[in-house]
């Protein structure tokens, strides 16, 4: 087999410039993660600052109120746009969706391939914005006007240097990012519809990329109105258009709509990937078929068709006719149900199963515990009379955090400790990833739990220092400040554990088997690593993805690829 | 290996590759203008009266004809999809599209200078700043047509299958069918209303 898949390629194209949905998927993964050290960075930086107003800050220096900005913005923007996707949806879709259906790459290997490079030029220009002349984009991470249009009042701006406006390169680079975005998506879409192995039916796809593929959908339909909206924007900035100027016959809410309407999908494109890697993992380590497989996805469509009339809900305050607030209230709490529905769903999967405590499975089970957090509190703010109090507060940076974070990073992590010894070929040190779990679990309650009850006090987001409010400024509000200053601290140490980790288990992990956890899906009936083209014999699928617990099995499961005696 | 492979892999594609990738941008392109024409709509809803007094008058009645041209265009592309044969390789249609859709644009061009040259500009009112956006968008679209169609006429010269052939015409007039059937939605809302 070796000599049928072995290519003669140079170093470049086979790792640099590769066209091989495993290369890509990893380099979206590196990438996305150094973006992540990036926008941790940012918050640790004014977190410190927040805890210890005007103090200098260990490997940064003293803060300026318009960095403070400058860093807020740039921290939401990078963890959304530039650690999110590329983890959840890039690095994820590329490395296992042609795996788990049974193809040998992508539809279009060369589109995947620009697609990782527009993201490089996209994350080169972000990071350039920060050395501008006025630095960079600080109106927040939703870019709203009049704070993002720098320009708006000036009718005849110089079209270079407002090129080169912070605001005008955050626009650039979100525009990169999408473009990269959409060829991904459009790609993960034909290559799960055309080239499925053969038995692979609709529902014998395992829930990942079921959910992959409700993200890309969810993209693509909702970024249409914030690309529109973004090139007003960008128009505003450097030709001098007035879109979002009332004084010239426009409107920023205008902005609002635009960017909430693919703002609100957003959430739910990257938690369908983490959710579906979710559903893999807690399904393997219950040995049991996930509960309610068909309605799963069922759920995750309706949910999908919700996630476009809900956006409004972000208007509530900024100025929203009551009827229709009504209506995003009620939608709001409406598009609970599905994501209720789906994790009762794995709750039932765990319910007597013979659960295994691996590293992924205390991952995912974090996932688990902390969304909830996160999603209850999200039921309150749905509600917009409950919402106009605590809008703009530190409840509001809790509760996104509480799903953001266990997204991105548990979900994340769960992920990449149960498929790193597919991709990597090495076995990760279990100690190390239970240390990491439990300091991160930790350390990340420790950094937003406290901040519910700043924000229930009425502390507002997006300020640099206190002092302006003695109500604010006193106990036990300063030490809570001080206890999230020290969680996100710790919560940052507790990474280079897992960087140990990975480095030293690639270079000197054990060899991993090629299905170490016995699970049925098609990546692990592969070598560990998958060769070029994935599959030395092309899979032939005869079974559901879940099917564990078999009793008249010397195995307890059934790989999709194996045709039982049975029938 | 790929020789090996494929011939185990039957290939089930109902519809191929490249046609799904186009259905699945043109949905997000449609949802780039329903943005834009959303932002308009909205817009005029709560402007004052628009045209804009003391600006120039658009020109209705040229754009019209213009109009004609592209929906002529859309006419010839689909003649020749249907007539287009692999042995006689007869591009004439192709090219009367092409043309017409370069007729289109230059047109569009020279309106444009005009307007600019009357005070009619993106910064001199919302509605200039609408018009142009809008406008230019479609443009910066009709554009990528004409270089999808001339890619389609080359890539046609060289290819003998029928079947890629047929598929490649198909993929690239659904592309030019999405950027015509957008104008008159455009052509009504910013010109008459
Ligand atoms: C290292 C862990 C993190 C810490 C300590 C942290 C801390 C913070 C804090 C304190 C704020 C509020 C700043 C202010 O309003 O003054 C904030 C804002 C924000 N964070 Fe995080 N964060 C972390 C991770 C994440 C992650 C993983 C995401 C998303 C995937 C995220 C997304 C955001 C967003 C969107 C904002 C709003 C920015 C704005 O107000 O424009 N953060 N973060
Ligand atoms: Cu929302």
């Amino acid at each position: 087999m070796e000599q049928l898949t072995h290519h003669k390629k140079s170093f470049f194209s086979q790792y640099i410039f590769s066209t091989d949905h495993k290369v890509i998927g990893i380099q979206y993964f590196v990438t996305g993660m150094v973006m992540a050290a990036v926008g941790g960075f940012l918050a640790y930086v004014f977190r410190y600052n927040l805890a210890f107003p005007g103090a200098k800050i260990p490997f940064f220096g003293e803060l300026s109120a318009q960095q403070y900005n400058e860093f807020i913005t740039c921290h939401g923007m990078i963890m959304v746009l530039w650690v999110a996707m590329p983890i959840l949806i890039s690095a994820l879709g590329n490395l296992i969706i042609p795996l788990q259906i049974g193809a040998d790459d992508m539809a279009f290997p060369t589109l995947n391939m620009l697609s990782y490079w527009f993201f490089v030029v996209s994350c080169i220009v972000l990071l350039a914005s920060f050395f501008v002349p006025g630095g960079a984009s600080s109106g927040g991470w939703t870019l709203y006007p009049p704070l993002s249009a720098n320009a708006y009042r000036n009718t005849n701006p110089d079209f270079w240097s407002a090129l080169f406006s912070g605001n005008s390169m955050m626009i650039l680079a979100v525009a990169l990012e999408i473009v990269s975005m959409l060829m991904g998506g459009i790609n993960f879409l034909v290559t799960s519809i055309n080239m499925r192995a053969p038995g692979m039916t609709p529902f014998r796809v395992p829930i990942l990329v079921w959910f992959l593929n409700i993200a890309s959908l969810d993209f693509m339909f909702s970024v249409g109105p914030l690309i529109a909206g973004a090139v007003m924007l960008l128009l505003d900035n450097v030709i001098g258009t007035g879109f979002y100027d009332p004084a010239r016959g426009g409107d920023p809410i205008l902005f609002q709509h635009l960017f909430w309407f693919f703002g609100h999908p957003e959430v739910y494109v990257i938690l369908l990937p983490s959710l579906g890697a979710m559903a893999e993992i807690i399904s393997v380590f219950s040995r049991k078929p996930i509960f309610a497989y068909k309605t799963i996805v069922y759920m995750a469509l309706i949910s999908s068709v919700l996630a476009v009339m809900v956006w409004a809900h972000h208007q509530f305050v900024s100025g929203i006719d009551p009827r229709m607030a009504t209506f995003f209230s009620v939608g709001t709490i409406i598009i609970s149900i599905p994501f209720a529905g789906i994790f009762l769903s794995y709750m039932a999967t765990l319910w007597g199963g013979s659960i295994r405590f691996s590293v992924p499975m205390i991952w995912a089970l974090g996932f688990i515990g902390l969304f909830l957090i996160g999603g209850l509190t999200g039921l309150f703010l749905g509600s917009n009379s409950f919402d106009i109090y605590v809008h703009g507060t530190y409840f509001v940076i809790a509760h996104f955090h509480y799903t953001l974070f266990p997204i991105v990073f548990f979900g994340g992590f769960a992920a990449f400790y149960y498929w790193f010894p597919k991709f990597s070929g090495k076995t990760l040190n279990d100690t190390l990833g239970k240390i990491h779990f439990w300091l991160t679990f930790f350390s990340f309650n420790a950094t937003f739990f406290v901040l519910f009850f700043n924000g229930l006090a009425g502390q507002h987001r997006r300020i640099n220092d206190y002092a302006m409010f003695p109500s604010l400024m006193q106990e036990p509000y300063i030490t809570f400040e001080k206890i999230s200053t020290i969680g996100t601290i710790v919560l940052i140490l507790s990474q280079f554990i897992f960087l140990y980790n990975f480095i030293n288990s690639l270079i000197r992990g054990k060899k991993a088997e090629n299905n170490p956890w016995n699970a049925a899906t098609l990546e692990w009936q592969t070598q560990s690593p998958p060769p070029h083209g994935n599959f030395s014999v092309p899979p032939v699928v005869y079974n559901g993805p879940y099917d564990y617990s078999m009793p008249d099995r010397a195995e307890d499961f059934i790989p999709q690829n194996v045709q039982s005696e049975k029938k | 290996m790929d020789a090996t492979i494929s011939a185990t892999i039957p290939q089930r594609k109902i519809i191929s590759n490249g046609m799904i990738a186009m259905v699945f941008f043109i949905a997000a392109e449609a949802m780039f203008f329903a943005g834009l024409i959303s932002a308009y709509i909205v817009n005029r809803s709560v402007a004052d009266a628009m045209p804009v007094i003391q600006q120039p008058r658009l020109p209705i009645e040229i754009t019209a004809i213009n109009s004609l041209i592209l929906i002529l265009s859309f006419v010839t592309l689909f003649l020749f999809s249907k007539k287009y044969k692999t042995e006689s390789k007869s591009f004439f249609l192709l090219y009367i599209t092409i043309i017409f859709g370069a007729v289109f644009i230059g047109v569009q061009g020279i309106e444009w200078v005009n307007l600019l040259h009357f005070g009619f500009s993106t910064s001199s009112s919302i509605y200039g700043a609408f018009f142009y956006t809008i406008i230019g968008a479609h443009a910066v679209h009709v554009i990528a047509g004409l270089i999808i169609l001339l890619y389609l006429s080359l890539s046609l010269k060289k290819d003998k299958s029928l079947e890629s052939v047929k598929n490649k015409i198909a993929i690239c007039s659904l592309y030019w069918y999405f950027v015509v059937s957008v104008w008159p939605i455009l052509y009504v809302l910013v010109y008459l209303t």
